[in-house]
């Protein structure tokens, strides 16, 4: 821990705005996939005609994910051609065995309490990019494929189905597919768990403002902050 | 039986009035999905093209496809079909039998060389050489192999042939597979369905017949006029469904109401057939309109994607009873749990840190 030198302007605006919306529609989807698995609610009274509850559930699920899928190209966008350098992929190398090398170690053996010291960085350390890479890109990536190609299945003949139909005959039957995304779905609930309480604890062992940053998009630089 | 009559001829010889006749082609345009305009070229195709020569082969399977197939709703269409297409080889149906009925077999297959259909109902057990399933002292692998070689295009019939049905399904233990798995070089037009509907085998036939062609396909291999929608797109019990009004068991006065069997491990949102267009038995009714779920007949591998009677399979690496939920909440709670963990570990340490700079 050392002496607060500077502040520094990490998450820029479209950063700061693609988590909130991201943390948004995670939540949204999770929730009705979740519901739309196992519909919980009683039945209502009445003619069948007149109610509208399960489609809604659908619905909502629906719109959330077209703009979760805008925001995740909206995000990937923003990472290959703007010049924000904490928002590239610039430093994960995860096929380079350097990447693999020290800095990750000492993370990962901060974590597992074998070291004293916390490395910091003002971006992701690498076990956050890692799973971050994990969780949210692939996560993202095998819900959005997944979700599409049962979207395309609803309108036969359509442009979705013809674009991602492909995937069905991939897991072998559409049972296979709604199982896969639904097994999938519950690494959203795990990364938040494990997501938030990263923050928080960097938040208190580091004191970099790690928490508030990702609403005012500033962080604290440390005296013995390691070079990227 | 002579050979290369046409289906009008066959239609005159049993006393069939030329409205019935056209009765029965705009039953089949119909069926096919066709356009009106095209009603003159099926009666023309009926009318002047030579039956079609079909070899049908029983391998490891229940005979409950050909039970569907005889059972083809329209009353004419029963009757007729069952003597129109040129079955001139098939274990459950023909006349003949033994030496003779191979004679037939061979003999189709060297006039017809490269013109007749080989529909086969039932899979081939491939485990120590076919010697699961044997016809005629060879096994079924070999007559497949051998048949196959001339036929135009295959059929197959039914899940078993389609897909594997309960044959493959786990362990497996005469390692049957499709016969997507065997033949490889000849287009294959999978029916499945255990058994398929009626109607839809006919259907498939009368398109080939008529057109010459195999009907257009979709991405698993299934003709799309009959396998393009799921059970759940026409499901009767849809607005239930929409409406959240959901079967929870079958005790209850939901059930007697007619509500949606979603919640009652209904396949129908995973499953492509025409059960819920064409129906069954003359268009009576379907396992969905009897108050039963479907069990997903049609899907690849639906016996293994139980219990019936549940949404969520079993997840089977892990044993019986565990389904997608447990794992996920297994996995949630380990999370939860491993982060209180480490913040009391955290907590300890910074303890520790803090009373040894004090010092």
């Amino acid at each position: 821990m050392g002496r607060l030198i500077e502040e520094i302007y990490v998450w820029r605006v479209p950063v700061r705005v693609y988590h909130w919306i991201n943390a948004l529609c995670i939540v949204t989807l999770a929730t009705t996939g979740m519901y739309i698995a196992s519909p919980v609610i009683n039945p209502p009274l009445g003619e069948a005609v007149w109610q509208h509850n399960f489609v809604m559930w659908r619905y909502i699920h629906y719109c959330v994910a077209f703009l979760f899928v805008g925001n995740f190209l909206y995000r990937m966008y923003y990472a290959l051609l703007s010049d924000d350098q904490y928002a590239k992929f610039g430093g994960f190398r995860p096929w380079s065995p350097a990447w693999w090398g020290t800095p990750f170690k000492e993370q990962v053996a901060s974590y597992l309490f074998l070291r004293d010291d916390e490395p910091n960085y003002v971006g992701h350390n690498p076990v956050a990019a890692l799973a971050h890479f994990i969780f949210i890109f692939c996560g993202s990536a095998f819900m959005i494929l997944t979700g599409l190609a049962m979207y395309g299945e609803n309108r036969p003949g359509s442009l979705i189905e013809g674009v991602f139909g492909w995937i069905l005959p991939v897991f072998g039957s559409s049972y296979n597919l709604h199982y896969a995304h639904h097994l999938m779905s519950w690494i959203f609930p795990f990364y938040v768990i494990v997501h938030l309480y990263a923050v928080f604890r960097h938040d208190v062992v580091d004191r970099t403002s790690v928490t508030s940053s990702i609403i005012t998009g500033y962080k604290h630089k440390v005296e013995d902050e390691r070079d990227l | 039986m002579p050979t290369k009559q046409t289906f009008a001829e066959v239609f005159e010889s049993r006393g069939v009035s030329r409205r019935d006749f056209l009765k029965f082609c705009s039953l089949t345009s119909v069926a096919l999905g066709l356009s009106p305009e095209l009603l003159p070229k099926v009666v023309h195709a009926m009318e002047t093209k030579p039956r079609t020569p079909v070899i049908w082969l029983h391998g490891l399977e229940c005979t409950c496809c050909t039970e569907s197939f005889i059972r083809s709703s329209h009353p004419i269409m029963a009757d007729i079909v069952f003597n129109m297409i040129s079955l001139d080889y098939d274990e459950t149906l023909s006349a003949a039998a033994g030496d003779q009925l191979e004679e037939v077999r061979k003999k189709i297959m060297k006039e017809y060389n490269g013109k007749y259909i080989l529909a086969i109902e039932g899979n081939i057990p491939m485990k120590d050489d076919g010697v699961y399933c044997t016809v005629n002292g060879d096994s079924f692998l070999n007559i497949v192999r051998e048949t196959a070689a001339g036929a135009a295009a295959v059929i197959a019939w039914g899940s078993c042939a389609s897909f594997g049905c309960v044959q493959n399904a786990h362990p497996n233990p005469t390692g049957a597979v499709p016969v997507s798995d065997v033949i490889k070089d000849k287009p294959i037009v999978k029916v499945p369905g255990c058994p398929p509907i009626s109607e839809v085998m006919t259907g498939v036939i009368a398109h080939v017949h008529t057109f010459g062609t195999l009907p257009e396909l979709d991405r698993m291999g299934r003709p799309k006029a009959f396998y393009g929608t799921r059970i759940h797109d026409k499901c009767y019990r849809r607005a239930f469904y929409d409406a959240g009004m959901f079967v929870r068991g079958f005790d209850e006065e939901s059930t007697r109401k007619g509500w949606c069997l979603y919640k009652m491990g209904c396949k129908g949102p995973t499953t492509y057939n025409s059960c819920s267009k064409i129906q069954w038995n003359a268009g009576t009714s379907f396992p969905i309109g009897s108050g039963h779920p479907c069990i997903g007949c049609s899907e690849p591998g639906f016996w293994d994607k139980g219990p019936f009677y549940s949404r969520l399979a079993e997840v089977s690496f892990l044993g019986t009873d565990t389904t997608a939920d447990q794992i996920g909440m297994v996995a949630v709670g380990a999370a939860a749990a491993g982060a209180v963990a480490h913040a009391a570990v955290t907590a300890v340490k910074k303890k520790q840190h803090d009373n040894e700079s004090e010092k």
